[in-house]
């Protein structure tokens, strides 16, 4: 038996029984129809995508690219431009040093335990949050920001952190901190997928290390590294709330990106076509690397199984030296990943004047103060407004997701319909949130529901439904061979195909993942509430930067609010985070 | 009649979806509508931290209402609350740039009459804020209700270390001149400066400007293009803030630092952590004071003298000290409802800003909110003037008088865009990294360079009008 592209090939050894296979499956109409709620909430997006594509287009004298020309010879839209760039490479560079850090990882397998949770909690934690804490610690008054303490004891004076130039390092730095934990653990996973008998085999053989790397794990890693420079890059590309917080009023032309200057666009001028072209420009720049990103996904040869947990980890690799210092590594890694945290929980627990003046490192103004201040500025409402959203929106995306994916693994789609969906889903789960906010805004306020929280739930639903296809499709396609068989020779009706494979743990990881992330993200969104429904509909990130506008002042109340936002999905993360990640590369990959 | 129906279809569409939604858990509106099926008034305000806190308790001590109030806190980006797309729309926006009401008449309602017929106002609101509607229809109405009014030209200085040396506060700039040049030989450092707020550079820069040049500043006050950006008395001022600015020392951690630093980061420069001796911040600064100040006892506040100039720039007489005011209205965004309307009315009532004016004045307040009060004038001449804290009584009583001479808005809220993040801000910023830590003989250059700057800003505005013209 062989599986190629998803094409079942079985020699029948045995003469075939059962009843006759009809010509046609029944209900063919029907089964549209599971994939309608996902159709409603896709227009959600394409509708107003497409407007903006129209607004783009229009110009005074009738369609034209006239609004493109206008962005790509306008100074700042060009070097927002490249900055945003400049992100991308910074984002590969990145992606080799998680490289780096997974491979010395299986040369500390015990540490490997702990420093996992380490790094992948600022993955669970709003990027604002962690603007916030690398803002405190860069702080440019070394009373109450430690790096300029630091470097003034040391050499006597400081270099003003946030200041020109140096802010960059600051943003790449807290950047590194929230992604490097999420791109390490998906190579971690996808190294420990590489079968033990292959690496043995290659080392017997008397291939040195390096081309072993070059050779072996390299092409074996292709679709994790795909998944990785996808999201990374896409990551870096939208990037727009970490760079609000973290930078002060007077460098914020410096690090200008696409996605700010499309907000700066949007308040500063009533016509509608730059910011319009603006999008689509970001949008074609994210959708192509994506659309590359993807062929990239597809394996280069088939793996049998995912190995259970730890299995290829038992093996051995390299000798007592190279472990020590391996092992002095993954600890520096581990306390500069937890510093920031230390940081954050440090300054809450100080009262609010000790917080906004003194240094969080202080024993003096102790207390809880901080979080009866955060409670005073609504901190509960948001917190329960926000879990609101994000639970909804799970539940909504999850509810359209799964008719539609297994319509799509079993529904017998055509093949180039159900080839285009991938492509299509691909497109939209990139897609930046400028191409549809703006639209989308004004029909929200035209119902007299800004501010609400149901636009918001719809909208982030829309917005996580094509991941999920992504996810999940092809985990309810990857059913036993068996049970496939069944189903193509009419043994085995549709229906019941998808209740065993619903009933197998085995497709359970891809809905964890699916449900987890798609939870995360909407708890630690911040954008898509801004541009939705406005700084009023309370979600915490938004109260978060609502208190960050003060920063120094309202420290205390900042790293209050942040820690109480950070908690949930922290927790939700942490406990799920091998399921995740198993969800997400065994399902994805397949 | 149109506009009417329009309307009335608008707000039965906004039911539809709310009705579809009495079911399930979440109603529109934010909070109130999970709870309880109370209606919400939404306000908008630029408010955070501790300003935010003593804005909850002016709402809390407005009595009894049959509807609850969400405060929705836009910080910066305020002027977004009225956008022709803003999203989230809120009922009532409390603007800090009282200038942005003539140009978005078409987003306001004009106020209840409840509220224009009892109006106690200082003159100089008059221009700002009465207005015809849109298509000139109708008599002039006020479009906006001044909550708060702030003294923009205030300096605070440390009592403590101007007792030691001798110094009394200066009566003129030549003065305050010598007293920095004295405190840097003596190794203090004079002045601390948020940089990082763009405002307070375009709030000192205005003061000097008025004070030295009071036509020019009603020139480029107006409305009319184009504004003389470039004329010798905007340059002089810049170059006599200039050479405050830019001796080696004058500055608390030097000009780098100073451009990340925000108003309060000044604050604590000064009254926290004792690196500087004086700061040019409004009143309201007195709220972050009231919380952060090492030793509150040694917290004065002198306004900013008249200019006289210095030995390179003399200024002509007569001279006399500029005031330089600003304040937040609170307008009613366009269609209002009965509930805005009420809130706003009860926001004009003389004693409406008292829990903020003095937090432990007889209203009941807990003490634990002691910490949130001060630095606010009520821009409502009847409320009372024995509520104002001994610093701020002083300035309260300056802007009540009737408008002088020497008082004029906030030159940066009256020029549109030039005056905001990418005009004045910038400009400023730029020029104080130039000049600072003792770029004396690069002063002049860079006065000339600025003024040519905001010539260009606007000359980009102007362009971008007449294209946006050719659309329509």
């Amino acid at each position: 038996m062989a599986d190629t592209h998803g094409l079942l090939l079985e020699v029948a050894p045995r003469e075939m029984t059962g009843p006759p296979v009809p010509g046609a499956p029944r209900r063919r109409t029907n089964r549209y129809l599971l994939g309608l709620p996902a159709a409603v909430l896709l227009g959600l997006l394409l509708a107003p995508t497409l407007w903006t594509v129209w607004l783009a287009l229009r110009t005074d004298d009738g369609v034209g690219l006239g609004n493109f020309v206008a962005v790509v010879t306008d100074p700042e839209a060009v070097r927002a431009g490249a900055n945003s760039l400049t992100w991308v490479v910074m984002a590969i560079c990145l992606l080799g040093l998680g490289l780096g850090i997974a491979l010395l990882s299986r040369r500390v397998e015990r540490l490997w335990g702990v420093l996992l949770y380490v790094m992948v909690l600022p993955f669970g934690i709003s990027l604002l949050v962690s603007g916030a804490a690398f803002r405190m610690i860069f702080d440019p008054t070394p009373e109450h920001g430690i790096a300029s303490a630091a470097a003034e004891r040391l050499t006597g004076s400081s270099p003003v952190w946030l200041g020109t130039g140096s802010i960059r390092f600051v943003l790449v730095s807290a950047f590194a901190w929230t992604w490097l934990g999420y791109v390490v653990s998906l190579f971690r996973a996808g190294l420990d997928a590489i079968p033990v008998d292959v690496i043995r085999t290659a080392r017997a053989e008397g291939l040195s290390r390096l081309s072993r790397l070059r050779h072996l794990e390299l092409p074996i890693l292709r679709p994790v590294t795909a998944i990785v420079v996808l999201t990374l890059i896409v990551a870096a590309a939208r990037l727009f709330d970490l760079i609000l917080i973290v930078t002060p009023g007077s460098s914020q032309d410096e690090v200008d990106v696409v996605a700010l200057r499309w907000w700066h666009m949007v308040t500063s001028s009533p016509d509608p076509g730059r910011p319009a072209a603006l999008a689509v420009l970001l949008s074609v720049f994210v959708v192509g690397v994506a659309l590359v990103g993807m062929r990239g996904m597809r394996r280069p040869w088939a793996i049998p199984e995912y190995p259970a947990d730890g299995e290829a980890a038992k093996h051995r690799y390299s000798g007592r030296l190279e472990r020590s210092a391996s092992w002095i590594v993954g600890f520096v890694v581990a306390v500069m990943w937890a510093f920031p945290l230390l940081v954050l929980a440090a300054t809450a627990w100080h009262e609010p004047a000790q917080a906004g003046a003194g240094g969080w490192w202080r024993f003096e103004g102790l207390g809880a103060e901080s979080f009866v201040e955060a409670a005073n500025v609504g901190l509960w409402r948001s917190l329960f407004g926000t879990a609101v959203i994000a639970v909804l929106a799970t539940a909504l995306v999850l509810t359209a997701a799964v008719p539609a994916a297994y319509l799509l693994a079993w529904g017998g789609l055509p093949r180039w319909l159900g080839r285009s969906l991938v492509v299509l889903f691909v497109m939209l789960a990139v897609l930046p949130v400028q191409m549809y906010a703006g639209p989308l805004g004004d029909v929200v306020d035209t119902l007299g529901l800004g501010g609400s929280r149901i636009p918001l739930i719809f909208v982030h639903a829309a917005a996580g439904l094509p991941f999920a296809m992504l996810v999940l499709r092809p985990a309810f396609a990857s059913a036993p061979p068996d049970l496939a068989a069944a189903v193509v020779l009419g043994r085995t009706g549709q229906r019941a195909a998808f209740g065993s494979v619903w009933r197998r743990r085995r497709y359970r990881p891809a809905l964890v993942a699916v449900a987890v992330l798609e939870f995360v993200l909407v708890w630690n969104d911040f954008i898509v509430g801004f541009l939705i429904s406005g700084p009023g509909s309370s979600p915490l990130t938004l109260l978060l930067w609502g208190e960050a506008r003060q920063f120094a002042a309202s420290a205390g109340t900042v790293a209050a609010s942040a820690v109480v936002a950070s908690l949930v999905p922290a927790v939700v993360l942490l406990t799920t985070w091998k399921r995740v990640i198993r969800g997400l590369t065994g399902g994805a990959l397949r | 009649m149109a506009e009417l129906s329009r309307r009335g279809l608008l707000r039965a569409a906004a039911l539809l979806p709310a009705a579809g939604a009495v079911g399930s858990t979440v109603g529109c509106g934010g909070n109130a509508g999970i709870v309880s099926l109370r209606p919400t008034v939404r306000v908008a305000v630029t408010w955070s931290a501790g300003e935010l806190q003593a804005f909850r308790s002016v709402l809390n001590g407005l009595g009894p209402r049959e509807y609850s109030v969400e405060m929705m806190p836009f910080g910066d980006d305020i002027s977004t609350a009225l956008g022709t797309r803003a999203t989230g729309r809120p009922d009532v926006v409390l603007l800090p740039r009282p200038g942005l009401v003539a140009d978005r008449l078409d987003a306001l309602e004009p106020l209840p009459p409840t509220v224009a017929e009892r109006w106690r106002y200082a003159r100089i609101w008059d221009d700002l804020l009465f207005h015809r509607g849109p298509g000139n229809a109708g008599g002039r109405q006020p479009y906006g209700v001044p909550f708060k009014i702030a003294h923009k030209s205030a300096v605070w200085y440390r009592t403590d270390v101007f007792a030691a040396y001798g110094i009394e506060p200066p009566r003129s700039w030549s003065e305050w001149r010598e007293i920095n040049a004295r405190l840097i030989r003596l190794g203090r450092t004079p002045l601390a400066l948020a940089g990082g707020d763009g405002w307070a550079l375009t709030d000192f820069f205005e003061n000097v400007l008025l004070a030295s040049a009071r036509d020019t500043y009603d020139r480029l006050a107006a409305p009319s293009l184009p504004r003389p950006w470039t004329s010798p008395a905007v340059r002089r001022a810049l170059r006599l803030l200039g050479r405050m600015w830019s001796p080696q020392g004058a500055l608390a951690g030097g000009a780098r630092r100073c451009m990340v630093l925000q108003f309060q980061d000044a604050l604590l420069e000064v009254f926290r952590y004792g690196r500087a001796a004086m700061v040019v911040v409004p009143d309201f600064a007195e709220l972050v004071i009231n919380r952060f100040a090492a030793d509150p006892s040694t917290v004065g506040v002198f306004t900013f003298p008249a200019v006289d100039g210095d030995d390179e720039d003399p200024v002509p007489g007569p001279h006399a000290p500029p005031v330089v005011v600003g304040g937040d209205v609170a307008v009613l965004a366009k269609p209002s409802n009965r509930h805005a309307r009420d809130l706003v009315t009860r926001l004009a009532t003389p004693t409406a800003p008292l829990p903020w004016i003095n937090p432990d004045g007889g209203r009941g307040a807990d003490s634990r909110s002691t910490s949130h009060g001060g630095g606010f004038i009520a821009a409502h001449l009847d409320t009372p003037m024995t509520e104002y804290s001994r610093r701020l009584r002083p300035l309260a009583e300056r802007l009540a008088r009737p408008a002088g001479r020497m008082l004029r808005f906030d030159l940066s809220d009256r020029v549109g865009p030039v005056g905001s993040t990418q005009g004045m801000f910038r400009v400023l910023q730029d020029f104080l990294e130039n000049v600072g830590d003792g770029g004396t003989d690069r002063v002049s250059a860079a006065a000339d360079d600025a003024a040519r700057r905001l010539r260009g800003v606007e000359d980009r505005l102007i362009e971008d009008r007449d294209r946006g013209s050719g659309h329509g």
